[in-house]
């Protein structure tokens, strides 16, 4: 008893002096705390866990972000360069950790992208290929098992996208319709347990795809009525031939993941989220690429 | 890896989901595979035998058909009959059947050459002998040349029927619910791919290594030499 009431304080301690860092790190783009970044930074801390001193000798952050979902991790055709929500805080992380601002981080291309999938982002992680995932990743318990997951920066629903002349108007439309959700996603299990919850008399059937765009092209064939993932998501997917049905449920928390035994890491990773949060600069950064 | 391969934790939730997930998958897998494999016969045999007839037209046909799956990859094939069949046909085509011609017609292709390489080594003299005797084309062919052609084929064939059953697995790609589908989809909702994949792929050994086992049983009983039986009360 005694004993884990001391451990919880120390965490408590760690944590705080974590926040406080941060704030005076890389929270703000004021000027002011830009100054003080370089010796406040976790580089310059010296309480540089193994885990990150291994990125920073390394010279760059790896982060796995989506490619293909607008607002949030998509790839300018034209530029070549990473776009969206989750790139701004792959650069405040890897500020955080290179000790400078993100609009530094981002100059010194300091974060190198890596275009992810639900499926692949988790194996990604495991292996090493990428030092975190910030790709509209829902935290699950199950997944809290497996990967280490950031404390929440964003919260998304789920939606159900389907073709104008299919005649589907809700979520009660949907029985015995085929839905596509996106494999290695928590969709299909949030779905059921929504229509359970207020007791739809509906049964639909699942089909897993590997990757957005064939679940799109079953839309477009007909060979599944719905195409269902996060909101966020299928924003990038809505045509003229399409809509998303105003249902919305199952709200999701997205977290930034990292490998399970990378804990200084990801008490790196929570403290940049956490401040983010508090100082009001995340609804900032979401309100600037026109996220609700 | 080794640490994951070991975690008793994991393969509970492994043996959690074999009944629900992996033998329903199990089985849709041993369906097309059995049912493919039916139509790469029927397709073999027959555009085998076309490849081997004197009538041009003929053999320009099969020559196509082989030519054309032979030289394209399956996943590409499949892809195909998905995204494009239900355009053809205005209405949606069952997995189990996209499994079943994707697989059947690309094998088809394969054991088409299987069979006429074997057409081609039965010696000439057979045809000649056969057809001296008074038998016609379909006739020569069932009762003296596919005969022969078979003892030859077998290993040859056996690659081919293993190969089938391994590729059924391009069906995870279109949500086919067979073996492969659901060890992926699993997996990669918990992230124990250790405990997804290597069962995944002890079941197709299942399949493949009992279907090999008998094709070498054949092949070697097919190669004693055939002993005339003794007519009856001969002392």
């Amino acid at each position: 008893m005694k004993k884990s009431s001391m451990k919880a304080s120390a965490l408590m301690m760690a944590a705080a002096m974590m926040v406080s860092a941060a704030l005076t790190g890389c929270g703000g783009s004021g000027s002011a705390a830009t100054t003080a970044a370089a010796d406040t930074t976790a580089a310059a801390d010296g309480a540089v866990t193994a885990d990150v001193q291994k990125i920073i000798d390394a010279g760059v952050l790896k982060v796995g972000t989506k490619v293909d979902v607008p607002k949030f991790g998509m790839q300018n055709t034209a530029t070549g360069e990473m776009e969206g929500v989750e790139v701004d805080l792959a650069y405040e992380i890897a500020g955080k950790i290179f000790g400078c601002t993100a609009e530094e981080a981002k100059a010194k291309k300091l974060v190198a992208f890596q275009g992810v999938t639900a499926k692949t982002r988790g194996p990604l992680i495991d292996n090493g290929e990428v030092d975190m995932v910030i790709a509209t990743y829902t935290i699950t318990p199950e997944r809290k098992e497996t990967w280490n997951f950031s404390d929440p920066y964003y919260t998304d629903a789920v939606g159900l996208l389907v073709l104008k002349d299919s005649g589907i108007k809700s979520i009660e439309d949907l029985d015995g319709k085929v839905i596509a959700v996106s494999q290695g996603s928590t969709t299909k299990k949030v779905m059921m347990e929504y229509i359970a919850e207020k007791g739809f008399n509906v049964t639909p059937e699942f089909e897993e795809f590997d990757g957005y765009p064939s679940m799109a092209a079953a839309l477009s064939a007909k060979n599944v009525d719905v195409f269902s993932v996060d909101r966020a998501i299928l924003a990038g997917y809505n045509d003229d031939s399409t809509e998303i049905l105003p249902d919305r449920f199952a709200e999701q928390d997205y977290g930034v993941a990292t490998k399970l035994d990378n804990k200084g890491l990801a008490d790196l990773v929570n403290g940049v989220v956490n401040d983010l949060k508090s100082s009001g600069k995340m609804d900032e950064m979401l309100k600037g690429w026109g996220i609700e | 890896m080794i640490k994951d391969l070991l975690d008793v934790k994991r393969w509970e939730a492994f043996f959690k989901v074999l009944p629900t997930e992996y033998i329903p998958g199990f089985v849709v897998t041993l369906k097309v595979a059995l049912a493919g494999l039916l139509l790469a016969l029927a397709l073999g045999v027959i555009f085998g035998m076309l490849s081997t007839t004197k009538i041009k037209i003929c053999r320009f046909i099969a020559r196509v058909y082989v030519e054309f799956f032979q030289n394209t990859p399956l996943v590409v094939q499949v892809f195909f009959y998905y995204a494009c069949l239900p355009y053809v046909i205005g209405g949606r085509v069952p997995k189990f059947v996209l499994g079943v011609i994707g697989v059947g017609i690309y094998h088809g292709a394969y054991i088409s050459e299987v069979i006429r390489t074997g057409i081609e080594a039965v010696p000439k003299g057979q045809f000649e002998a056969a057809y001296s005797q008074g038998f016609n084309y379909l006739q020569t062919m069932w009762y003296i040349i596919l005969p022969q052609t078979m003892k030859m084929i077998l290993p040859p064939l056996t690659n081919q029927a293993l190969n089938l059953v391994k590729n059924t697995s391009v069906l995870a790609m279109i949500a086919g619910m067979d073996l492969m589908y659901h060890a992926d989809s699993w997996g990669s909702d918990r992230g124990y791919f250790v405990q997804a994949y290597l069962p995944c792929a002890l079941l197709y050994f299942l399949i493949c290594f009992p279907l090999a086992r008998l094709a070498r049983y054949l092949e070697i009983r097919a190669k004693r030499t055939p002993v005339p039986k003794k007519p009856k009360g001969v002392a």
